[in-house]
C-alpha cells in the first residue's frame, strides 16, 4: 500500500490492486461507512450577505474615524523632537553673543562677567561673548557708553567708528551717525581710528566729527555727566546736540531756519524737557514749538 | 475599465466577489476548529476587515491565501489567550436522515462519528471537513493552511484512521 492511502482512497487515486486489497481488509467496511455517514455532514447556516453588510458598516465606521495609532508613540516623537530643538537652540543661544539695548530715553547699567561696568546711554546697544570672555574682553557698542574697566588683560572696545583698547580704567565712549567721540576719566585708553593709534591719558578726550578729528580736549569732570542725567556738550554741532536731545527725551526735532552746524557748548537735563529745551535755544538764539512728541525748533 | 478595477482588492466589486467566494470556506475553516459559529463569524469579519484595510497591499490573487492565514492566526491568538481548547462537539452537526429505518442505526453511528470527531486533533479534523463537506480538495486545503499537499493529505490519512479506530473502539 502506498503512502497515505487512505486519503488517496477519498480522493479515488488508488490502483485496482489496491483498492481489492483494501476493499479486503477488515477495516473497510467502517471507513466505507464513515464515508457514507459523512455525506451527511453540513456546517451551520451562514449568511454570506449579511456578514458582508456588516463588514461594509465597519468600514464606513473606520473610514469615518480618526486613526490614532499609538498616539503616545506619537507624542514621543513630538516630545522628541521638541527636545532635540530645544537642545539646539539652548546650544545656539549659549553661542550667541550676549546684547544689551537700551531705547530712547533709557539708561541702563550692565555688569561684564569680570565685574567691569558699563553704563548705556539711550538708544545704544553692546553686544559682547560670555563664552570668550576670559580669553579676550572684547565688546561691541553702537552709541554711547560709559566703562568703568576692572584691571585685567586688554579690554578692547570695538565700534563702526574705530577700536578703542585699555587695561583697567574709566572712559566714556560715543559713537554716533558722523561722531566718535572718547573720553577718558582714569588710567590710559588707547584709541584707534583710520588704522591710526593715539593715546589717551585720563582727562583727555579724542573725537571725531564728520571724519576730522579735533584737538584732544582737557576734561575735568570725573565721569560723563549724562551719568548724572544731563548730557554736556563743548563746541559740539548742534545736530549732534539736538540728535542726543531726541534720544533723551525721545521726541522728534524738526528744524526750520537754523544753522544746525553751528557749534553748541552747554549742558541739558535729560530728565527735564522744558529746561532741556530752553538749555538749549536760549544760548543758541533759536526759538521752539512743542507739539505732543514733535518739537521745531526754529529761527527768524 | 472592468479589467482594470480587477487588479485591486480596493474596488467594492473586487472585494465583494472575494468576499462571496471565500467567506462561507473561511467560516468552515475556523469553526471546524474551534467548534463555535460566533467565533468563526467574528473570525470571517476580522479577516476580511483587514483584508479591506490592506487592500491596497494585497493583490487579488494572494486575497485568498491572505483571508485564510488571518483567520488562521486570529484563531491561534485565540486559542493561547483563552488556554482552551473549544469543544467542537457543543453543538453537533446535523445530519439528513433518509428514512426511518435507517434512523436507529444510522444515528447511533453518526453520534459515534460526532464523537470521534470531536476528539481528532483541530487540524485533522479541519482537513477532514474541509474535504467532505466543503469539497474542497488536498491542493485547495493545502494552499489554505500553507503547507504542501502532502502533508494534507497525511492529515486526512490520519484523519481517517484514528476516525476508524474511535468508531471501532479500538
Amino acid at each position: 500500500m502506498q503512502e497515505n492511502y487512505l486519503a488517496k482512497w477519498l480522493n479515488g487515486e488508488l490502483t485496482e490492486t489496491e483498492l481489492a486489497e483494501f476493499k479486503n481488509s477488515d477495516e473497510y467496511a467502517t471507513y466505507a461507512q464513515i464515508l457514507e455517514a459523512s455525506k451527511a455532514l453540513e456546517s451551520p447556516e451562514f449568511d454570506a450577505d449579511k456578514a458582508l453588510t456588516a463588514i461594509k458598516n465597519r468600514q464606513t465606521l473606520n473610514d469615518s474615524k480618526v486613526v490614532q495609532l499609538h498616539p503616545f508613540k506619537k507624542f514621543i516623537r513630538v516630545a522628541a523632537a521638541a527636545a532635540i530643538i530645544m537642545f539646539g537652540a539652548y546650544f545656539y543661544l549659549n553661542t550667541l553673543d550676549e546684547k544689551y539695548v537700551t531705547d530712547y530715553a533709557e539708561s541702563r547699567e550692565i555688569l561684564l562677567p569680570d565685574n567691569s561696568e558699563v553704563v548705556l546711554n539711550a538708544d545704544s546697544q553692546i553686544t559682547f561673548s560670555e563664552r570668550n570672555w576670559k580669553d579676550s574682553r572684547n565688546v561691541k557698542l553702537n552709541g554711547e557708553a560709559f566703562f568703568k574697566v576692572a584691571k585685567g588683560k586688554q579690554f578692547t572696545v570695538e565700534t563702526d567708528a574705530g577700536t578703542v583698547a585699555v587695561l583697567g580704567t574709566q572712559f566714556n565712549v560715543t559713537q554716533r551717525e558722523g561722531l566718535f567721540e572718547i573720553v577718558c576719566f582714569e588710567g590710559l585708553v588707547s584709541v584707534t581710528y583710520n588704522k591710526k593709534m593715539t593715546k589717551l591719558p585720563a582727562g583727555n578726550s579724542f573725537r571725531v566729527i564728520d571724519g576730522r578729528i579735533i584737538a584732544t580736549q582737557e576734561q575735568s569732570s570725573l565721569s560723563p555727566s549724562w551719568l548724572n542725567k544731563e548730557s554736556s556738550f563743548k563746541s559740539v554741532p548742534l545736530k549732534y546736540v539736538l540728535e542726543e536731545f531726541e534720544r533723551q527725551h525721545d521726541i522728534q526735532v524738526e528744524t526750520k531756519n537754523i544753522d544746525i552746524d553751528q557749534l553748541f557748548t552747554g549742558t541739558f537735563s535729560n530728565t527735564d524737557r522744558e529746561l532741556a529745551l530752553k538749555s538749549i535755544s536760549t544760548p543758541s538764539q533759536i526759538k521752539f514749538k512743542l507739539e505732543g512728541t514733535k518739537v521745531l525748533f526754529y529761527g527768524e | 475599465m472592468k479589467t482594470e478595477n480587477k487588479d485591486n482588492v480596493c474596488e467594492e466589486q473586487v472585494f465583494g466577489a472575494i468576499f462571496k467566494a471565500n467567506s462561507k470556506t473561511v467560516f468552515n475553516y475556523i469553526y471546524y476548529k474551534f467548534g463555535n459559529e460566533e467565533k468563526a463569524y467574528d473570525a470571517v469579519q476580522e479577516a476580511f476587515m483587514k483584508l479591506w484595510e490592506n487592500c491596497g497591499k494585497v493583490s487579488p490573487v494572494k486575497a485568498k491565501s491572505y483571508v485564510y492565514t488571518v483567520a488562521n492566526n486570529l484563531y491561534l491568538n485565540v486559542i493561547k489567550a483563552e488556554k482552551i481548547r473549544l469543544k467542537y462537539a457543543d453543538r453537533s452537526l446535523k445530519a439528513t436522515n433518509e428514512s426511518p429505518e435507517f434512523l436507529m442505526e444510522e444515528s447511533e453511528f453518526k453520534e459515534k462519528l460526532d464523537r470521534a470527531l470531536n476528539s481528532l486533533p483541530d487540524n485533522q479534523r479541519t482537513t477532514f471537513l474541509l474535504n467532505r463537506i466543503d469539497g474542497k480538495k488536498y491542493a485547495e486545503i493545502a494552499e489554505m493552511e500553507g503547507l504542501s499537499v502532502k502533508a494534507i493529505e497525511k492529515r486526512m490519512h490520519l484523519a481517517l484512521k484514528s476516525l476508524r479506530e474511535k468508531i471501532d473502539g479500538i
